[in-house]
């Protein structure tokens, strides 16, 4: 457990002074309040863009407050999701490939224990960007559409969460044998592959991990959702890509 | 006591058999040298000591335990190029691998700091080591390798990489910490090894050539031999293969106005090759009667 700790403060100093504990935030937050702005003001953009025919602007109606923050946490399926795999590509390949995991190796720790403690303070760096991103998207969206329950998107947030989480440890699995932008590349292309899965036959896949995104969005515009089989299938995937990358590292750690 | 004892150790990459049926035991405060040509095997030896590599077949077994069992903990380990995190200081590096050895937090700053001024880096342990010059890195590389005090010290190459400054600094610290613990250290370097070791294994293409103690080795293997050289351009040249002849020359090797001859009698030889010299003014630079040297050693298990 003390190994586990000095191991996790480690990748959070990491985190730190290579300012992705900074960055990842910023870039959650701005894409948090783009979407409540630009739908606010939309038409004023249109508006200052000029050659506007005249009455297409009437049948303009200001979404819901619910939609709108649905929209807004909709933002990180893509961009987020990319930002973070690429922050996690290299956690493992990068430490093999520099050789300092034969340090790290050397000394009498499992390697389910290293692999847990990056899966952990990547959780953390995920939480803190989320959580700051989907605050100040409620914040705007509060102040431009109208109230929202917080329960519900404490719950909306925490659904996108394990989705964005599941492609993080899948980029942490890949990563465990694979050069970094190979992980990412294969961890984003599951995370799609999974998505493209379910909206084609939504009623055979509404137990993936992919399903989460929508019952997201539901959480917010109904109020509640039938959350058990993605939110399952989602935490097994997420202990199978720990578990595989613990097994991989224990016989990859040599640089190439 | 024994501290370590390999038998039949072996690892092969497909057909390739990187090290091949090696078997060497290490008393405890022995500092014993790997040597070898490059690709002899040696830091695949290392890390399967390390417990880095699992091996193909063969046994390691630690201070009297069972084969297979972890001791990790007792080990101190540096590898050939030792890859730091670049954006920590080089006390909180030291720390962290006192924390991983198992050192409580409070005890890990005190050994840390300690082993730090060991090894010289006191002042700079507060910079990231991302700043650090080679032969701080390896010293840094040191410090983390000794700073839970481990009964074995695994060192793959540490000094090959460094300038002779920090050549110099390197061996002055091996010198000292092999007091205090037992020492594998590798080299491709025969004078490193000669310098602070009393035991070497020769290894050469995965297998061991020689191995025993320096003193015993170099009484075994030294022959009788006499170094001359002359200077080139000159008739001496044809001298030397003139001396190549002499009844009381065993073997010879001359090559661009140098030449090694062993002989039977060195007295015997001596006298006749100055005497000769002399007669025919032969403008020497350089004569030397003497024993053969371990290097001859190596050239002979390497070049064969």
């Amino acid at each position: 457990m003390r190994k586990f700790w000095t191991l996790y403060s480690k990748e959070m100093l990491e985190s730190l002074r290579s300012y992705r504990l900074v960055w990842i935030p910023v870039v959650f937050i701005i894409l948090g309040i783009m979407q409540p702005l630009t739908t606010y003001y939309l038409p004023d953009i249109l508006k200052a863009s000029g050659d506007m025919p005249p009455g297409m602007l009437e049948g303009y109606e200001m979404p819901g407050a619910a939609a709108v923050m649905a929209q807004a946490l909709g933002q990180y399926g893509t961009i987020g999701m990319l930002v973070l795999a690429l922050a996690a590509m290299n956690s493992l390949a990068g430490e093999r490939s520099s050789g300092s995991a034969e340090l790290l190796m050397v000394k009498p720790i499992a390697p389910a224990v290293i692999i847990f403690a990056k899966w952990a303070a990547h959780l953390t760096v995920l939480f803190i960007a989320l959580g700051l991103g989907a605050a100040a998207a409620g914040y705007y969206t509060v102040q431009l559409m109208g109230s929202l329950s917080v329960s519900d998107c404490l719950a909306a947030a925490g659904l996108y969460s394990l989705w964005l989480l599941s492609a993080v440890s899948l980029t942490l699995l890949f990563s465990a044998f694979m050069r970094g932008p190979a992980a990412a590349f294969l961890a984003l292309l599951s995370a799609a592959g999974m998505s493209l899965l379910y909206s084609l036959l939504p009623s055979d896949f509404d137990w993936l991990p992919a399903a989460l995104p929508d019952l997201s969005a539901g959480q917010l515009t109904e109020g509640s959702v039938a959350w058990f089989g993605p939110v399952l299938s989602a935490v097994l995937l997420i202990l199978a890509c720990i578990a595989g990358a613990s097994m991989l590292m224990g016989r990859n750690k040599l640089p190439d | 006591m024994t501290l370590l004892e390999v038998t039949g150790l072996s690892k092969s990459y497909g057909k390739q058999r990187s090290v091949d049926n090696i078997s060497f035991v290490i008393e405890a405060g022995q500092c014993v040298a790997l040597l070898g040509p490059n690709g002899a095997g040696k830091t695949t030896t290392l890390r399967m000591l390390a417990g880095l590599l699992p091996p193909s077949a063969g046994q390691i077994s630690f201070n009297g335990s069972l084969p297979g069992t972890d001791y990790r903990k007792e080990l101190g380990y540096l590898p050939q190029s030792p890859a730091m995190y670049r954006w920590m200081s080089g006390l909180e590096y030291v720390v962290f691998a006192a924390k991983l050895s198992g050192i409580p937090s409070r005890e890990a700053a005190k050994v840390s700091a300690a082993a730090l001024e060991r090894v010289g880096l006191a002042a700079a342990g507060r910079r990231r080591i991302g700043g650090y010059s080679g032969g701080m890195k390896q010293r840094l590389g040191l410090a983390q390798a000794l700073v839970h005090r481990p009964k074995l010290l695994l060192l793959d190459e540490p000094v090959s990489a460094l300038d002779p400054i920090g050549r110099r600094e390197v061996m002055e610290l091996l010198r000292e910490i092999r007091g205090e613990t037992t020492v594998i250290f590798s080299t491709h370097v025969l004078h490193d090894a000669e310098e602070i070791c009393d035991n070497v294994i020769l290894m050469n293409q995965g297998t061991i050539a020689v191995q025993g103690e320096l003193s015993e080795l170099r009484q075994q293997y030294s022959l009788p031999v006499i170094r001359l050289s002359v200077e080139t351009g000159s008739a001496a040249a044809g001298w030397l293969e003139s001396l190549a002849l002499k009844p009381f020359i065993q073997a010879s090797q001359i090559s661009g106005g140098k030449a090694v001859f062993n002989v039977a009698d060195v007295a015997l030889a001596r006298r006749a090759i100055l005497q000769e010299a002399v007669g025919l003014n032969i403008p020497l630079l350089h004569f030397e009667a003497g024993s053969s040297t371990l290097e001859d050693l190596f050239m002979k298990v390497v070049g064969s």
